[in-house]
C-alpha cells in the first residue's frame, strides 16, 4: 500500500519526464537528416557533418537530453512528510501503522526505481531506433551512460529529497537544489578542484574524456570509474539516510 | 495588500535566486582568470563574460528561476485549502492574477538587471573594464526575455493544479518552444527567446514590442483561465 501511495504521488512527474525524454530521443534519432540540415536547430555548426555516434553523443548524452534529465530529476526527488504537512495530510499518513522510516524508505526506493527507469530510457530507445534508420549506436555505450545518469542522477535526487525534508515552502527545495547544482558546476572549475572532476554534469556526459575508435567510426567513452561512482552512491545514501533521520525527529 | 500577498508567497524563491545570481556573477568576475583559462582560453574579457553570463551558465539559471517564479496562484491554493479565503477578498480574479503577474515581472526584472549592475561595478577590482551601455543593453533584453519565460510558467500554473506538474509542464513547454522556434520557416515568424536574450537574435523595436505583446497576451490568457475555473 505504501508503494502504491508513493507511486500515486510521483506518477505525474515521472510520466511527464519519461514522455519528454522519449519524445526527444525519437526526434533526435528519426529526424537526424532534418536536424543536421538545419544547423541552428539544437546543435552547433561543426556538428553538421558529424558521425552518427558523435551526433547522438552531443544531443542526447552530453546535450539537451542530459540537461532536461538533470533538471527534472530535481522534481522527482521532492517528497517526504514535510510536503504533506503543508497539505494537512501528514497526520493521516502518520496514523498508518508503520514507522516513519518505512514511509520515507518506500518513497526513496520508488524514486530510485523511477530514476533507474528514466536513466535506462535512452539506452532502450537509441540503439533500437538507430537500427530502424540503418544506423548503429553501440548498446554497451548506451548502457555506460545509463550507469552514469543513474549514479549522478541519484546524487541530484538525494540532494533534492534532503532539501525537501529540511526546507519549508513548496518551491524552495527545487529552486535551492537547482541553484546548488549550478553553483557546484562553477565551483568545480576552480583551479585547485579541477583535476578531481567534481562537476556532475561533466561526469554524466563524459565531458572531454570521449575518444574515437581506431577506424574513427565510433566516439567511445573511457572505462567506468567505479571508485568515483561508489563515492557518489555513498554520498547519496548518506544524504537520504540523513533525510530519513531528520523526518524521524520532526514534529508534525 | 494583493501585492504584499504575492510578495510573501514568492519572496523565498526570489531572494534565494537573487543571492545566487549575484554571487555567481561576482564569482565569474573575480575568478575570471581561472574560469576563462578553462572555458574560453582565447576570449577577451568581454567575450568571456558574454560566454559565461549572457550566453551560458547564468542565463540558464535565470531562465529556469524565471520559469519557477511563475508558479503558484489559485490552483495551488486550492490544494492547500486556502483558495476560499483568497476568493472572499473583495477583488476580482483578474486583479488577483494581475497583482501576482506584476510582482513576478518585477522580480524577474530585478534579477535581469543584477548582472548588468554587478559586472561594470566589479570589473575594476580585477583591473578590467566592462562597459555600462553593453551591460544595460543585456539587462533590457533579459528583463523582457525573463518576463516572457515567467509568463510561460504563469500560464502553466493556471492550467495545471497538480503538485509539481505545473513546473514540469512549464519546462516541457519551454523545451518544445525552443525547438519549434528554431525550425526552418517557423524561425522567420517566431522570436527565439534564447537568441533574443543572448543578444544574437532580433533586437529592434519590433522584436521588443513582439516580446512584450506576447508576454501580456500570456498573462491575459492566464487571467482568463483563472476567471473560468471553479475553485
Amino acid at each position: 500500500m505504501l508503494w502504491y501511495k508513493a507511486w500515486r504521488e510521483s506518477q505525474a512527474r515521472f510520466l511527464i519526464t519519461a514522455l519528454i525524454l522519449i519524445a526527444f530521443c525519437v526526434f533526435v534519432v528519426l529526424f537526424k537528416p532534418f536536424i543536421q540540415a538545419n544547423v541552428s536547430l539544437l546543435m552547433p555548426l561543426h556538428l553538421r557533418k558529424a558521425a552518427y555516434s558523435e551526433y547522438i553523443y552531443n544531443l542526447v548524452y552530453s546535450g539537451q537530453a542530459k540537461g532536461v534529465f538533470a533538471l527534472l530529476v530535481i522534481f522527482l526527488g521532492i517528497g517526504g512528510l514535510q510536503r504533506e504537512r503543508s497539505h494537512n495530510t501528514a497526520v493521516f499518513t502518520l496514523a498508518l501503522p508503520v514507522s516513519r522510516l518505512r514511509v520515507i524508505g518506500t518513497q526513496i526506493a520508488l524514486g530510485a526505481l523511477e530514476l533507474a527507469a528514466l536513466a535506462l530510457l535512452p539506452a532502450v530507445l537509441v540503439p533500437n531506433l538507430s537500427s530502424l534508420t540503418h544506423q548503429v549506436f553501440p548498446l554497451s555505450e548506451a548502457l555506460h551512460f545509463s550507469v552514469l545518469w543513474l549514479t549522478c542522477g541519484l546524487v541530484i535526487y538525494s540532494f533534492s529529497f534532503f532539501l525537501a525534508v529540511v526546507t519549508p515552502g513548496e518551491y524552495t527545495a527545487p529552486i535551492a537544489c537547482y541553484l546548488l547544482l549550478m553553483i557546484h558546476t562553477v565551483a568545480a572549475q576552480w583551479h585547485p578542484l579541477r583535476p578531481y572532476r567534481l562537476n556532475l554534469m561533466w561526469r554524466m556526459g563524459e565531458f572531454r574524456t570521449m575518444q574515437w575508435d581506431q577506424s574513427h567510426t565510433f566516439l567511445l567513452p573511457p572505462p567506468l570509474s567505479w571508485s568515483a561512482l561508489s563515492l557518489m552512491a555513498l554520498i547519496s545514501i548518506a544524504l537520504l539516510a540523513t533525510a530519513a533521520l531528520v523526518t524521524d525527529e520532526q514534529d508534525f | 495588500m494583493l501585492f504584499y500577498k504575492a510578495w510573501l508567497e514568492s519572496r523565498t524563491r526570489f531572494l534565494l535566486s537573487a543571492i545566487t545570481m549575484a554571487a555567481l556573477a561576482s564569482l565569474f568576475v573575480l575568478m575570471n582568470k581561472d574560469v576563462r583559462a578553462d572555458a574560453a582560453p582565447h576570449a577577451t574579457y568581454s567575450q568571456y563574460l558574454w560566454l559565461t553570463i549572457y550566453k551560458g551558465y547564468l542565463r540558464d539559471i535565470f531562465v529556469v528561476v524565471a520559469l519557477l517564479f511563475g508558479m503558484g496562484g489559485l490552483a495551488r491554493e486550492r490544494a492547500y485549502g486556502t483558495s476560499g479565503f483568497t476568493l472572499t477578498l473583495p477583488v476580482s480574479r483578474w486583479r488577483l492574477t494581475g497583482a501576482r503577474a506584476a510582482v513576478g515581472v518585477a522580480e524577474s526584472t530585478i534579477m535581469a538587471f543584477l548582472p548588468a549592475i554587478l559586472l561594470p561595478l566589479l570589473s575594476p577590482l580585477v583591473n578590467e573594464v566592462y562597459p555600462w551601455p553593453q551591460a544595460l543593453h543585456f539587462g533590457l533584453l533579459w528583463s523582457l526575455g525573463g518576463s516572457f519565460v515567467f509568463t510561460m510558467g504563469f500560464v502553466a500554473s493556471a492550467l495545471f493544479s497538480g503538485e509539481y506538474s505545473a513546473p514540469i509542464a512549464a519546462v516541457a513547454l519551454l523545451f518544445a518552444y525552443s525547438i519549434v522556434a528554431d525550425l526552418p520557416r517557423v524561425e522567420q515568424y517566431m522570436i527565439d527567446i534564447h537568441d533574443f536574450m543572448r543578444g544574437t537574435g532580433p533586437q529592434g523595436p519590433l522584436a521588443l514590442a513582439a516580446v512584450i505583446a506576447t508576454s501580456t497576451m500570456l498573462i491575459a490568457i492566464s487571467g482568463f483561465i483563472t476567471r473560468r475555473k471553479d475553485f
